[in-house]
């Protein structure tokens, strides 16, 4: 192989991530090579250094003690799924992002977790900028890629048709559940709906506003799904029922 | 008391890993204070969820979720802008690799102090430090890492490169001074 197509792999050998047979050419190159090793030596010189330089901070002697104490506390989660009447002023309150970031400030305690999850999951996408991992709107594209990478197969379809049209689909977590997060958008407002499995009994459309968005939520085949926006509700229930294929 | 045998599962599963979610969560926040925050929230959070972990490493499921918590307490905590910042642009992998030190790596391993290092790694963007700690000091794979970020494999992959590249440039800036120092 070239020096060229060997430099490509050298990261990969490095950290392991190489299969025979192609580890044992890579290593036979470099064996032979001298600016090769030479690379590789430079690769490893920043983990070596890390690994031996860097400070290690351990857990202060109380923390565990007080995890602990802590623990009994908190309760598995909730089954039940409240239904929370919708706020009519809800829907039009907040738009621009920067209002996004005010309102996180001032925030009340949140009541269901779980919703409260897909707003800042819903939230952090946007400010991150990192609203996906594959951006296609070829829902033939995202749906084996969230496959692979999920215990669940939720269903993506494009909507464009009928105004929704899909924008792509990244891996993310909900209040500690990991799960699919398919995007979508409609005029100017993106939906998340973020989808992972569980356990429970088919359920109807709940809707809850908070924040300044608006979450319509439901479970069906084995799937908790949760579409959040700052689309108007009754748009945003369209788009649940739409989507959900019912 | 399926309560307390709840509880002890969990204890013999998460405290294990204390000092790697205690030191992830000191290397994102900055300071000890906050990353004592960041990891009793992610400890009650895993807690309250161990039912929906299916099995495979448990550090790695501990690490995602201490590293949502850090992102919740950054969101809490500080401007939206504080925020992963963005990749720096630009720089290939090969005008950085080229600049070659005219020490030996050895030497300029040795060249290094802890008290610098830890200076420089607090100089890269986030997203940088985070990939570099999970690969270098928490020894976890691509898929691993992908899992805990939720960043398909292949960008975990180019982002690992560009934070050793960023990091190796630091640590030659900071040589360079030592050199011409004569430290
Ligand atoms: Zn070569």
């Amino acid at each position: 192989m070239a020096c060229d197509r060997i430099r490509t792999l050298l990261p990969l050998l490095a950290d392991g991530a190489l299969r025979q047979p192609r580890r044992f050419f890579v290593a036979r190159h470099v064996a032979g090579c001298p600016d090769c090793a030479a690379r590789l030596e430079e690769l490893q010189s920043v983990g070596t250094m890390l690994r031996t330089k860097l400070p290690f901070h351990r857990a202060p002697p109380g923390l565990a003690a007080r995890i602990g104490a802590a623990l009994p506390r908190e309760t598995p989660p909730p089954v039940p799924r409240r239904r929370v009447p919708v706020q009519a002023f809800a829907g039009g309150l907040v738009g621009a992002l920067a209002g996004v970031a005010l309102t996180l400030l001032v925030m009340p305690a949140p009541r269901d977790p779980v919703v409260q999850g897909a707003i800042d999951s819903h939230v952090r996408s946007l400010m991150a900028e990192h609203l996906m991992d594959v951006a296609t709107s070829d829902q033939h594209t995202v749906k084996p890629w969230l496959s692979a990478r999920l215990d669940v197969s939720p269903p993506v379809r494009d909507l464009v048709d009928l105004g929704f049209p899909l924008l792509g689909g990244r891996l993310d977590y909900v209040d500690g559940h990991k799960g699919a997060a398919v995007v979508y958008r409609h005029a100017k407002h993106i939906i998340n709906l973020f989808a992972w499995a569980a356990a429970g009994r088919d359920t109807g459309f709940s809707e809850t506003a908070r924040q300044g968005f608006n979450v319509v939520s439901w479970h069906r085949d084995g799937i908790a799904y949760y579409a959040v926006s700052d689309l108007e509700a009754d748009q945003l229930a369209a788009f649940a029922r739409l989507v959900s294929g019912g | 008391m399926a309560h307390d045998d709840r509880k002890r599962r969990f204890e013999l599963l998460a405290l294990p890993h204390l000092d790697a979610a205690f030191n992830l969560a000191r290397w994102l926040t900055g300071n000890s204070a906050d990353a004592e925050d960041v990891v009793q929230d992610a400890y009650l959070r895993a807690y309250r969820y161990f039912d929906s972990f299916h099995g495979g490493e448990f550090r790695v499921w501990l690490l995602g979720i201490v590293r949502n918590c850090f992102l919740d307490w950054i969101k809490e905590n500080r401007s939206s802008r504080m925020l992963f910042q963005a990749e720096p642009a630009g720089e290939t992998d090969e005008t950085l690799w080229s600049e070659r030190p005219r020490d030996p790596e050895a030497l300029l391993l040795e060249s290094i102090d802890s008290q610098t290092l830890e200076q420089l790694m607090l100089r890269l963007p986030l997203e940088y430090r985070e990939v570099l700690l999970l690969r270098e000091v928490e020894d976890l794979s691509y898929k691993e890492i992908a899992a805990i970020t939720t960043t398909p494999t292949g960008t975990v992959m180019s982002r690992l490169s560009r934070a050793r590249l960023a990091l190796r440039k630091l640590w030659l800036g900071a040589h360079a001074t030592e050199v011409v120092r004569g430290v």
